[in-house]
Parts: C-alpha cells; structure tokens; sequence
C-alpha cells in the first residue's frame, strides 16, 4: 500500500542530477554572513562585537524570546561588522559577518552517552534549544518549540518527512543514505519526549533504495516503521503528509500538534541527534546545488553563512548563463537577483536553471478547464479564488476559504491558460494576514 | 564573477508543457476521424461545410476582435474548433450561406459577446446549431443518405418503427443519414479515446450522462412500450449526436462544472434531460437542447458543490476531544473554549441556518445534504420540465389534430358546395407513391398528391373529387391547397388553400375570392395564366406582383385535376 493524498501533480523531478553523488564537504574561505533571523520567530540577539575572535561552533547570537533560536559561529576567525544583509527573503535581515581565518578552530563538544531512558525531558529540549537548532525543511520554526507542544500528552505520531517531494532537490535523500542511524536516533530522541508515541519516517518511492535500507535498519523495531509514500507533489507538505500517514486532517487555523503529530525534517532528525548526542550546535547543513545552468550539479555540507557565490564557485561554476536562480525548490522556492547571501539553517537548494519556464507564455484567459480544482491538495478553487483575489474581493476570498491554500503551486504549475493563480493568491493570503495584524 | 541577468518572479517556477491551444488542438485531432468520415460518407459539400465554419469562425473572431481592439486569440484554436463541432452538427447538404451565418453567430454572439474565449455560458456551436435548427428547420432536418431523403434512425424510432441489430450495426459503423459528424460511433469513440489517453477530457461527465440516458431508455422500453429493450436502447445510443455531444460538448470546459461533484450532477442532468426531450419532444433528437440548456445551470450546480476544503470541520472535532480531555486545567480550558468558539463561528458562517453547533458530525452532513439536495433539486426540476412537456404535447395533441380536421373538412365544403358528404379513404387504401410518380411523369414533378377524397351526394354516387396538393414553388415555400373537381364535365367547384406563406398584400391575395373564383365552374383541363388580362375563361389573371405565386396555384390546380382526370375519371373526352 501506498501512502497519499488527493490532488497533486507530477513535474520533471530532475533528481537524478545529484541523486547518487557523493556528499562535498563545504569549506568557505571568504567572509561568512549569519542573518540574526533565519528561523520563524523574534532574532537572536548578538552577543559578539565587532572585532572579537570568534571559534568555530561558538554561540554568537542568543535567543531573543522563548519562539527564537540560537545562532553559531560556524568558522573561526573575527567578527567583522554587524549590519543589514540581503537574504534570499529578499530583504535585508541584520546579520554578523565574520572574516573567516581559514583555520576552522572548533570549541569542543561534549558528547553524551546516556541511555535515553535516563535523559530527562529537560535535558533533551534544553540540547536542542541550546544548539540552536530549528525545522531545515524550509520554514525554520524552533525545533525545541515544536517538541514543547500545549497538549503533549495527547501527542502519538512523529513523523521524519523524507518525501522530499519538490523537484531537483536532493539533500534529504543523501543524509537518509549517507547517515541513516543518526537520522534514526534522532527520531528516537524525540520519541523519548513523548511516551507511547510512535515513529514513522515517510519516504517517496521514487527512493527506493532509502526506503529498503530504513526497513532493513528498523526490522524488529516496533516503535518506527517506514512508510513508502506515492510520489507526488506536495506530497511532504505538512498536512498532506500527516493525512496521507495518519488519516487525520488538519486545517489552517490548526497546528499538527491539534491532530498528535510533531514532523520533522530529515536533516531536523540529523541535527537533533547532534545536539543531543554529540553536543554539537547547528552549524553546518545539506545543500543541493542543481539545475541545467550549473557545471557539476552535486550536494555540499556546506557551514552556514556560506555564500551562494562560492557554493555556485564549487560546483564549477555556471553552464551557459542562468535565466533563473532559486533558493529553494522550483515550486515554492524563491526566485533571487544577487548570489551575494548567504546560506542558512533552512536553505535546501540553490538552483540555476538556463530557462525561466514561468515567463516563456503570456496568461490568457481562464477557459475552465478545472485543472486548477483538481490538483489542488488543499481543495479550494483556485481560479476562483484568483478572480476574487485579483478583484480585492476580501470578503469573498475568506468565504471561498482562501486561506486554506498552502501555496503549494500546483494551479499555476497545471494552468493551461498560464495564469499566475498560487501567486495573487499568495498575495492576498498574505495581506489578508497583515490586515489581521493591525 | 559575472553579473547575473536573471529574472524575478513569484515561485512556482516550473509550468506543465500544456497550454490552452494545445488542448483545443488535441480536440481537433480527436474530431478528425468522425469528420475524415462525415466527409468521405457524404461528399465534397460536406468537406465544403467544415471548411466553411472553420474559416469564418476564425475570421469571424478576429474581425470582431480587431473591430473592438481586443486582443486577437486566434491562435488558441478554440474558434477553430468551435467551427469544426458547428460543421459536424451540421446536416451535409445545408446551405453554405446557412453555416456562414452559424459560424458568425457562434463566435461573435454566443462567444465574443459575452467576454470571448472562458465567459460563453453556452457552447457556441450548439447554441449556433439550435438557432439554425429554430430558423431553418426545414433545412437543418433534411438528411440525405445515399441520394434519397430519408428518415434518419431516431426518427424511426420516434415513430415506433423497430430497428434491428443489423440496422444497429450500421449505425455504429456510420452507415445512415444524420449530421456531418454525428453519424459514425465508431470514430467518435476513437477520437474520445484519444481524448481520455492524452488527459484532455474525464469520462465523468460524458460516462454519467450516458450511463443515466441509457437507464432511463431501458426503463421506458422495458415498463413503457414493451420494446425490444436491449436494441431500443442500443439504437438510442448510436443514434442521433449523443456521442458527438456526450464526448465533445457536455465535456466542452467552458460550459461544464469543474468541481468534482458538479461533474456528475451536470451528467445526470444531460442524461434525464435528453431522455425526456428524445421521448417526449416533438423532435426525434434531444442532444443538442439538453446541452445548452443544461449549460445554463452550470454556475448554480458550481455554486452548491463547491469542494469542502481539506481539514474542514476537523478543528472543531479535535477540540471537542481535547475540550473533554482536560478539563481539570483552568487555563488549557479557557484556550480550549475559545478555539470551541472559534469553531463555532466558523460552522455558523458555513452554515445559514446555525443550527449545528461545533459537530463535525453535522457539518459533514451538512454538505452531503447540500449535494443531495441539488441533486434533488435539479432531478425534480427536469422532471416538472419533462412532465410538463408531455403534459403539453398530450393535452394539447388532440385538439390541435382536430382543428386541423375541422379546418380541412370546412375546406372541403368550401370547394364543393354541392356534396353532401365528403369521403376520404382510408390510410393505404391509395398509393400515393404511385399517384405521384404518375402526376411527376405527366409535367408536374413539383407537384405532390397528399390527399384524394369522394364528394358524394344523398345517394352516395361520387359526383367529384376533392384532391389535396402542394406545389413547392411558392415564394415562401410550400403551398398546399384544396381543389374541388366536380365529375360532370371536369368543372371546378372551387379552390381552397390549407397551407400559404407568400408575401403579405402581394403573394397572400391569392386567397382572395377574386382570384380563387376565376377558377370555380370553369370546364377546363388545363389553366394558364397571363399578366395582360384575360380573354378566356381557361386563363387566369395573375395576381399583380406575385407571378411566382400565381404560377405555382396555377401548376397545382393543374397537377389536380390531370390526376382526378387520368386516375379517376378514365377517359377526359367522355
């Protein structure tokens, strides 16, 4: 059997680039730049000035409220200045900006080997707090936040979203091959917080491979199974991915804490298991480095505040000239002008693709099709909800449920009329939520 | 490194390879074997009539959008294939002036007026066939099928005629009279097909529509009529445009729900609505009506099934638990009322009548009740419409058959005033057939015998003839008149008209007594007519302005009175 969902579309995966190549360690050598917001929630606060000497792995910025996370140093050297820089937000963030020595000197860690059974909750959420680390599989939420849920006795299912449903990337894939008991372990420490909740690490069977040496790494295991899910995209996107495995639906006004479910990311799990286990803060991620328009497409382990520039550098540079550039996947990634910024905790993807698909069509008119409704994962209509988007119709929007769409782009990808449909509807879903602000 | 000339957009960044035109070519394509056979089935008038549509829909378009400085979407080839499904429709000896006028009604009314290419709320080239079908109904029912005029099947069977497996056969084949691209199963299959394979169309709509029509044909040749079920509803199947329609437009995007729920809904509503119209229409064919009537529901039947949205109604559900889980804890509790409020609100807003509170339970209930209820709703508005219908024709049938009686029996006396009784034989005791190869062979080929009756007097001896004729050549068409023979001396007795559409003061004054009586009590066997005044009472005045009228009463006197002459009466110089 296989898990899925309705709706949902297949584009070119294109992970064959990069699928089966070897992990390259990352080593920058020039200036590393950490934005003090790379996660959802208030900026770290920096507790560094300019000019200090900073280690590898050393905190330099801290929490700046309980929602927030701590920031490291993942080079050494010193710290240059602290001012705005761009992200691939497309604003600039205030960021520390260390000249990188070149001599990776590292504070020591402090491993620890206790069962689980004798790490308290405490212990756990205070490593991860204290690594700093949060959700890498885009959106950056704090991960000691998401494991501190209101209803935690109520909690039943974790699950390691391995979908990796958006096309090209595939660092999560490499990190499931490449460090499977850790990944593992850290999904038992997050187990650990939850008594009586059980494992599921949900995998695409375009990654077949992952999926038979997970089962061979968990057979006897009761706790954890894996799941083979169908693929198709969106099918990691959180609500579709705890529907597909659980059979529980979850809406926008709720958190996958309301239906017991806590997901993770893969390189979540990974970074969870370093925190814990070996003491080591989140300094270093998986970044796919792909499309048409790059050299050698491969995945780095790349220190944060990397920049993109000599990341593209590593990969050998571009292939003809790159139409479009994105920080992310090609279907909810963002579309960059400048590979002047740097990598972050939730940076999966830089990709250079020699045509810009988007812009080769004009939008003509919507001839009704119904393409849109019947991929659309969260079930709203999106031409309609375009029309009343594109007409400022608010009140019409909310009544059609517009806010239940996940901007997942799946009505844009399919429209055969090339009409910007996830996009004014992701504009309107975001003014909506700024007008419910004020 | 070198600078980057990259553009910026809002992700998604990848599109799938199909764009609008390519659909409606896929289209095209999948219509290309029923039209590959439409035309070599019934000639070059008929490869004349698609080129025809095809061409002035495209130029229709893009003169009108040119005209009103839109911008021009000719290339989206839906014009193209609006031309094509209109040509298909099409019987193929229709006038090309007719289809001309289809086409530019299609386009620029149906389509272009109402916003172009997404906005029609009917499909075009169905609207454009039922205009022509109401202007030019005798043209755009007039099939011919290897050289003759001919009942097409449906007709048949709309006159309780049966239809064999063999006769099915055909059919499926293509083999019969009909539209351009009605006619052949087989090919329409294939290019729907193509269709499903290429995931242009989904078999919900067409499959439930054929599906429901077929159930109820079965239903009503089984209970009904005690039919040969299985060939009644195997020929309802191929006859007629169901497949053309069923596969090409009820599947049409623009005039077809999009929500999954609407799609069935819409199938059902084609399915009952082409039963009734087949079965208790005046026409034999339903298809094309049930289409675009069906159209006009399409936002109503959207508007009731508009998918529930993923996650509806489970906060509300997950709350309730949680509500009862914890209620030792003030603080959770107070959040946990509020997000229950919260839930509350949300199924009140979805919900007018606010009965149901926080039950998810309900809710899902709710919008099964709500598709239950279009359905109902919907059902029970074809039936009144149906009922309504059969209704109509029923009660209006027999009185509408006996005025016509009444009015052909008054002619009658008004042609022969000395009969005393008029006798009309009974149906088949008269070969008409050959009456008319005869009258067409004695110089009257337009001229058709409809009916001969006795004049008869207190003794029952025939003392004339009251004969029924229709001569083609009106200005407006058919004439259809009554002329009364008296058998003593082949007199006239008088001249009636049952059926005349000439031009009103010119052609019309035909009935007028003025002219009528130049005939009455003439010894003639032959009348002619002169526009000079008349010198002998054999010739007759005509009608000023109307020659072609005239010329028309005149042959059809004439054409009477040969066959009362030939048929009747044995030798003229008796």
């Amino acid at each position: 059997m296989k898990y899925t969902f309705k709706g949902g579309i297949h584009p070119y995966e294109g992970k064959e680039l990069t699928m089966d190549k070897e992990v390259i360690e990352c080593l920058p050598k020039k200036e590393v730049v950490y934005p003090l917001s790379q996660h959802i929630g208030a900026p770290a606060t920096p507790i560094v000035k300019k000019g200090d000497k900073v280690l590898a792995g050393q905190l330099i910025a801290e929490a700046g409220g309980f929602v927030s996370a701590n920031i490291h140093a993942s080079v050494s050297g010193t710290v240059k200045v602290i001012e705005p820089r761009l992200t691939s937000s497309g604003s600039k963030v205030n960021s520390i900006v260390i000249d990188n020595d070149n001599q990776y000197e590292s504070v020591s860690f402090v491993p620890c080997d206790k069962p689980l059974s004798e790490l308290t909750r405490d212990e756990i959420i205070n490593a991860i707090k204290a690594a700093g680390v949060v959700g890498m599989g885009g959106a950056g939420f704090p991960t000691h936040v998401k494991l501190s849920p209101k209803n935690a006795d109520e909690i039943d299912t974790i699950i390691i979203n391995g979908s990796e449903c958006e096309p090209y990337l595939t660092s999560d894939y490499r990190r499931l091959m490449d460090e499977p008991e850790k990944v593992i372990e850290g999904l038992k420490i997050a187990l650990a917080l939850f008594p009586g909740a059980k494992g599921i690490i949900a995998v695409e069977d375009n990654k077949p491979k992952a999926i038979e040496m997970l089962r061979e790494k968990l057979a006897g295991d009761s706790d954890i199974t894996v799941n083979k899910m169908k693929t198709k995209y969106p099918e990691g996107a959180e609500r579709q991915l705890i529907y597909a495995n659980t059979g529980r639906y979850i809406n926008s006004k709720m958190l996958p804490a309301d239906a017991g479910c806590i997901v993770h990311n893969v390189d979540t799990a990974y970074a969870i298991y370093e925190a814990v286990r070996e003491g080591k803060p989140l300094t270093k991620r998986l970044v796919t480095v792909s499309g048409d328009a790059i050299e050698t497409p491969c995945n780095f382990n790349v220190p944060t505040g990397t920049s993109y520039e000599e990341l593209i550098e590593m990969a050998g540079g571009f292939k003809g000239t790159p139409k479009k550039i994105i920080a992310g996947g090609p279907m909810m990634g963002k579309a960059i002008y400048s590979l002047d910024q740097p990598v972050t905790k939730s940076s999966s993807a830089i990709l250079c693709l020699s045509k810009d698909e988007a812009a080769e069509y004009e939008p003509s008119s919507c001839i009704r099709c119904g393409r849109c409704v019947s991929v659309c994962p969260g079930r709203v209509m999106p031409n309609q909800l375009a029309r009343l988007a594109t007409a400022n119709d608010f009140d019409g929007f909310l009544e059609n449920n517009g806010m239940e769409c996940c901007e997942c782009g799946c009505c844009s990808y399919v429209c055969p009329a090339r009409r910007p449909l996830t996009q004014v509807i992701a504009g309107t879903r975001k003014l909506v939520l700024a007008n419910k602000k004020k | 490194m070198e600078e980057l000339n990259v553009r910026i957009s809002a992700s998604p960044h990848v599109r799938s390879k199909d764009t609008t035109s390519d659909l409606m070519f896929d289209v095209i394509i999948a219509l290309m074997p029923a039209t590959v056979f439409g035309i070599y089935q019934f000639g070059t008038h008929a490869a004349i009539l698609v080129a025809v549509c095809m061409i002035t829909a495209l130029l229709s378009e893009l003169i009108f959008q040119k005209l009103v400085k839109k911008t021009v979407t000719i290339k989206d080839c839906s014009a193209l294939l609006t031309g094509l499904l209109l040509a298909l429709n099409l019987p193929p000896e229709l006038p090309i002036w007719m289809a001309i006028l289809g086409s530019v009604f299609a386009i620029i009314i149906v389509k272009q007026l109402f916003g172009g290419i997404g906005q029609n709320f009917m499909n075009p080239a169905l609207a454009a066939r039922c205009f022509l079908l109401l202007s030019f109904s005798k043209q755009m029912t007039q099939f011919v099928y290897d050289g003759v005029t001919s009942a097409t099947p449906l007709a048949r069977l709309k006159m309780g005629l049966p239809i064999d497996m063999h006769k099915i056969w055909e059919m499926f084949f293509g083999n019969t009279g009909g539209t351009i691209g009605e006619t052949s199963v087989i090919a329409l299959l294939i290019g729907a097909a193509y269709l499903l394979i290429k995931r242009v169309i989904s078999p919900k709509i067409p499959l439930i529509y054929i599906g429901t029509f077929a159930i109820c044909i079965a239903i009503y040749a089984a209970v009904v009529k005690d039919y040969n079920v299985l060939e009644f509803t195997l020929a309802h199947l191929c006859g007629g445009g169901l497949m053309l329609g069923a596969w090409f437009m009820a599947t049409d995007y623009v005039t077809s729900p999009i929500t999954p729920w609407g799609k069935v809904i819409f199938g059902v509503m084609l399915g009952l609505l082409t039963f009734v119209l087949r079965i208790f229409g005046s026409g034999a064919e339903g298809v094309s009506y049930a289409i675009i009537i069906s159209n006009l529901f399409v936002p109503l039947i959207e508007r009731v099934t508009a998918p529930k949205p993923f996650g509806a109604g489970a906060d509300v559900k997950k709350n309730e638990e949680a509500g009862k889980k914890e209620k030792n804890k003030a603080k959770t509790n107070n959040t946990e009322e509020d997000k229950q409020s919260d839930g509350r609100k949300n199924t009140d807003k979805s919900n007018d009548s606010g009965k149901n509170v926080g039950n998810s339970k309900e809710k899902t209930h709710f919008d099964m009740k709500g598709i239950t209820k279009a359905v109902i709703a919907i059902f029970v508005i074809t039936l009144v419409m149906g009922a309504a219908l059969g209704v109509v024709y029923g009660v209006t049938k027999k009185p509408i058959e006996d005025v016509a009686a009444k009015a052909k029996q008054e002619s009658y006396k008004e042609v022969f005033p000395e009969a005393a009784e008029i006798l009309t034989p009974e149906e088949g005791s008269l070969d008409y057939k050959q009456i008319n190869d005869l009258i067409s062979s004695f110089g009257y080929p337009d001229d058709t015998i409809d009916e001969i009756s006795f004049a008869v007097n207190e003794k029952k001896e025939v003392i004339g003839f009251i004969v029924v004729v229709t001569n083609k050549n009106g200005y407006g068409g058919d004439i259809q008149m009554v002329v009364g023979i008296s058998k003593e001396e082949w007199k006239l007795t008088g001249l009636a008209f049952l059926s005349i559409n000439e031009t009103v003061g010119l052609g019309m004054k035909a009935k007028e007594k003025e002219f009528t009586d130049q005939f009455a009590g003439q010894p003639v066997d032959k009348f002619d007519y002169t526009k000079t005044g008349s010198t002998s009472p054999n010739v007759i005045d005509a009608i000023s302005g109307a020659t072609i009228t005239t010329s028309a009463v005149v042959d059809g006197v004439n054409a009477a009175v040969t066959i009362s002459i030939l048929v009747l009466g044995g030798d003229s110089n008796e």
